[in-house]
């Protein structure tokens, strides 16, 4: 008999399994559209029954197990969600299109779905059935408020407690609970999010029908609604925001602006109705802050480089601010030309992510914050060592073991994306395509902060088909690392983790 | 004929607290002390009148055996919060129409006491009473004492005469002086032992202790007049992080005074540190030279010492003093430690114990004397209290008031503070700032 792991694999096989199973429903959508516009449902049919055998089977390997617990808890959300990129790329492969055709490559783009990157290995979309690219949106919109949280808001009642599942998949160092069970902060997270949504998504449409934007049509209404909300960036249109109507980016703007936001405190806004919350939480006035001076300084950048003037330059700046700074990675405009500056700018705010709680990637405001507080407190204690300084958020004491855990998520972050810069300039010096320094440095960030478009051919009306395999794996890789927030995945490669 | 004679006091513990309390009330009324331990009520029975029974107060059958169903006053201040409670609870159920009184030092328990949720009729707190009493001395650093009136409208301030008091007063005669501020009376000089009700004549020499009754703005001024220089302190170090010491770091910092807190313990420090966002504190013991230096203690205008050793706080206020800071409080916790305290130098002592006590000794007074400060150790005291309408001074104009050991040093009419003159009249249903001595206190509540 072989010696038994500390990780009840078993019993993690089987919560993987039924999380997996309900997943098997999500195809469904995409089938029905598709019967509707007169494309092949079958793809999305074949990948549900796949998807569910799979996910049945695991479940019977789990039956009798013994009940799994916190360790357990980081190789669940891990696997679960290398399943659901699975379950992502399966139509894309079925569908035999010509640009999904390669595993490599449909397992690429259903990770970039499923983590709200929005990076894109397609090079024709118009090209795509609609349907294909409703289920690439819907990926996008799944995982942006999380597929674990979505599970515990509306499955019966999972075999373990469900905190640790969320906190290993809740971006941010902490969950805020809105209720006293988990269950029900995450269906409330959750309603707010679908509300968000379709208010979205209806404003859209009704732009579309009266005329103030022509482009927008239903379809593309839905499509954006579920690529804003969760930071995606994915869209079914070749130049991504840019052929529609200045209000319509506007718009766009706004609820990026929201979806950048915690989840928690939106809710205490807008649902228990106490918006001067916003005002005075210390995360979102910095992240306000920094929108608006980062844009401002973008504006008279690109204003004086003559690139954009008037409304434009404002639009122009905004948009691209707003959107790498909540890691959605839509544009508005085609920034691979900007002056070095500019691109230095935007390189700068994929590091900063959404507020924590909120649907976007990357470091997170709440943890610069509190980073820089560290600082602060260190140079008071090399001037006053005997003194004891409290960090506070809110008012509130940050315990000193969050602050350890949030150095060091910093300090991984930035290692592991150093590391991946590295390997994906190595990689093209071998095998192309031909990037500058500050391309790979782009690659290695948009992806691992959950971003979208890069530099140079990697732009946001370019692709990212042009890589070789190998750096496509990486970048794969990168994504799930950094909308699992690097821990997770790190701790189930050491070996405490697998022994007693 | 009011007041009624004797009332009835039950005291419930015989600690420092309950000593005090008995040595001031002991004259007119009459007392029962409970308490558990024989050797601590063995010298009270020695010394005073007052009836003493060995037994645990918070005991709903010992209460009852030792007569608790005729007090009219029941104190409950043995240094132990729940059994203070516990033994109020009880005389509540044997005694209902008696008042009660606890000693605690737990917040939740004044909390809820302000929320009137707790079946006792007045709450003292050692920790509170001791930080206003510090914080009173901080804000006049000149000050033996301070004490404040009709909320904060009348201070009454004892202060020492020194050669570097301002010759504008020093060997004047009161009538001299012009410098004296209009809103403020001398309601005694204290030399030695012997104490004076000034009038005119009177001369103000150094080694002389006044007392003053006055606005708070004259009590400033007198300060400038007898010790120029201390001026207004805005920079406290607090070496100490118990509850005393935390309460009056909370006191100061609701004044806006910057706080600086030393506490050696690490995980006190840090609660500390969690609880009042606006105290830097330090995790240090506050007896070493470097850290002093470091962190420029001496540039402090005051320190308070509240450890919970009286030898450390007379080492660190030693300590302190070498490294220059002028205004130094220290908490005392035996008695004899004052004398000691004095005589290295140190500004201000403050006993925990005897200001809870003061604060006691207030329930048993007339109903209609509101405050009570004590002065010279319980030598003197400050009542302020509510002329009746009978009084025969109402009516009187201050000069032609006849003194018998009282000093009225000032009035509140129509809730405002009013500093009389030789041609004001006292009226019925005035509140009057009166100094007097102790023993004189029945006769003064009489007659006024």
């Amino acid at each position: 008999m072989p010696a038994r792991s500390a990780v009840e694999l078993r019993g993690a096989c089987g919560l993987i399994g039924t999380l997996t199973k309900y997943l098997a429903v999500a195809p469904l959508f995409p089938a029905a559209l598709a019967l509707g516009y007169g494309e092949p449902p079958w793809p999305f049919l074949l990948a549900a029954v796949i998807v569910a055998i799979v996910g049945l089977a695991l479940e019977r390997l789990g039956r009798d197990a013994r009940p799994i617990g916190f360790r357990e808890g980081f190789l669940v959300v891990a696997m679960t969600w290398l399943a659901a990129a699975t379950l992502g790329a399966l139509p894309y492969l079925l569908s035999g299109d010509p640009q999904l055709d390669r595993p490599v490559d449909a397992y690429f783009e259903a990770m970039s779905g499923f983590t709200t990157t929005g990076a894109s290995i397609l090079t024709d979309i118009p090209a795509i059935d609609e349907s294909m690219l409703m289920w690439r949106q819907f990926t996008q919109w799944l995982g942006g408020m999380g597929i674990i949280v979505l599970a515990l808001a509306v499955l019966p009642r999972l075999r373990v407690g469900g905190r640790q599942l969320l906190e290993s998949e809740m971006p941010g160092p902490e969950v805020d609970d809105l209720a006293d069970r988990i269950r029900s902060t995450a269906r409330r997270l959750w309603l707010l999010y679908v509300a968000l949504t379709a208010t979205l998504a209806a404003i859209l449409t009704i732009f579309g029908l009266t005329g103030i934007d022509s482009r927008m049509t239903p379809f593309n209404a839905v499509a954006h609604a579920f690529s804003t909300m969760p930071t995606g960036g994915f869209s079914p249109e070749a130049r991504s925001m840019e052929p529609f109507a200045a209000a319509t980016q506007w718009v766009v703007i706004l609820f990026m602006v929201l979806a950048g936001l915690s989840f928690t405190l939106l809710y205490r806004a807008f649902v228990r109705r106490r918006p001067r919350r916003l005002f005075r939480d210390e995360e979102a006035r910095f992240y306000m802050v920094i929108l608006i001076a980062v844009s401002a300084l973008l504006t008279v950048e690109l204003w004086r480089e003559g690139i954009l003037q008037g409304e434009s330059a404002i639009r122009g700046s905004v948009f691209q601010v707003v959107s790498m700074t909540t890691t959605t990675g839509f544009a508005n405009v085609d920034f691979v030309g900007w002056p070095a500056l500019a691109l230095m700018i935007l390189v700068a705010l994929m590091f900063v992510g959404g507020s924590a709680g909120s649907t976007g990637g990357s470091v997170k405001v709440v943890r610069h914050l509190v980073l820089a507080k560290v600082i602060r407190r260190e140079m008071r204690q090399t001037v006053h060592p005997e003194a004891v300084m409290p960090i506070r958020l809110n008012g509130a004491v940050v315990d000193e073991r969050t602050i350890r855990a949030v150095t060091t998520f910093v300090l991984l972050y930035i290692g592991i994306f150093a590391v991946g810069a590295a390997l994906l300039a190595l990689d093209a010096a071998f095998q192309g395509p031909r990037i500058s320094t500050l391309d790979a440095i782009a690659l290695s960030a948009t992806t691992l902060g959950n971003i979208g478009p890069g530099l140079g051919v990697a732009g946001p009306m370019g692709s990212f088909s042009e890589f070789s395999d190998i750096s496509t794996v990486l970048m794969t890789f990168l994504m799930w690392m950094g909308r699992l927030e690097v821990i997770p995945v790190l701790v189930l490669l050491t070996r405490g983790y697998w022994r007693a | 004929m009011y007041p009624a004679p004797a009332v009835k006091i039950f005291i419930i513990g015989a600690g420092q607290v309950g000593s005090t309390i008995v040595e001031a009330l002991h004259r007119e009324h009459n007392l029962t002390v409970i308490d558990l331990d024989a050797a601590r009520l063995t010298p009270l029975a020695y010394r005073y009148d007052v009836a003493t029974i060995e037994a645990n107060g918070a005991s709903r059958r010992a209460l009852a055996d030792a007569g608790v169903r005729d007090a009219d006053l029941v104190i409950a201040c043995t240094s132990r919060d729940e059994a203070n409670l516990v033994a109020a609870t009880f005389a509540r159920i044997e005694a209902p129409r008696a008042t009660t009184v606890i000693r605690t030092s737990n917040v939740e328990y004044i909390e809820l006491w302000r929320e009137g949720r707790l079946d006792v009729d007045f709450v003292v707190s050692s920790e509170i009473e001791t930080a206003h009493a510090i914080t009173r001395v901080i804000g006049v650093p000149a000050a033996l004492q301070t004490d404040v009136f009709a909320d904060g409208q009348v201070q009454m301030v004892e202060f020492e005469v020194t050669e570097l008091s301002n010759p504008a007063v020093l060997g004047k005669s009161l009538r001299e002086c012009d410098r004296i501020p209009r809103d403020s009376r001398v309601v005694s000089k204290i030399r030695g032992d012997a104490m004076t009700i000034p009038n005119g004549d009177t001369t103000i020499a150094a080694g002389d202790r006044l007392v003053v009754v006055g606005s708070p703005a004259a009590a400033q001024a007198w300060g400038e007049l007898l010790a120029p220089g201390d001026g207004v302190v805005d920079d406290v170090v607090i070496f100490g992080g118990g509850q005393v010491g935390v309460a009056i770091a909370r006191q100061l910092l609701e004044q806006h005074i910057r706080v600086r807190l030393i506490e050696p313990g690490r995980e006190r420090a840090r609660q500390i540190a969690e609880e009042l966002p606006d105290a830097r504190v330090y995790q240090a013991t506050g007896l070493d030279p470097d850290f002093i230096e470091r962190e420029r203690i001496g540039q402090a205008q005051a320190a308070v010492f509240a450890m919970r050793e009286d030898a450390k706080n007379h080492y660190a206020a030693t300590l302190a003093r070498v490294h220059g800071v002028a205004f130094t409080i220290a908490i005392i916790h035996d008695p004899i430690a004052r004398e000691v305290y004095e005589h290295s130098g140190i500004d201000v002592t403050v006993n925990p114990r005897q200001v809870t006590a003061e604060e006691i000794v207030r329930f048993a007074h007339d109903p209609r004397t509101q405050q009570v400060a004590m002065i010279e150790n319980d030598r003197f005291e400050v009542l302020d209290i509510t002329t009746s309408p009978t009084s025969e001074y109402v009516g009187l104009s201050f000069r032609d008031m006849p003194i018998r050991g009282a000093v009225i040093g000032a009035i509140v009419r129509d809730g405002k503070a009013v500093f009389p003159h030789s041609d004001d009249v006292l009226q019925a249903g005035d509140r009057v700032i009166v100094f007097t001595e102790s023993s004189r206190v029945a006769d003064v509540e009489r007659v006024l």
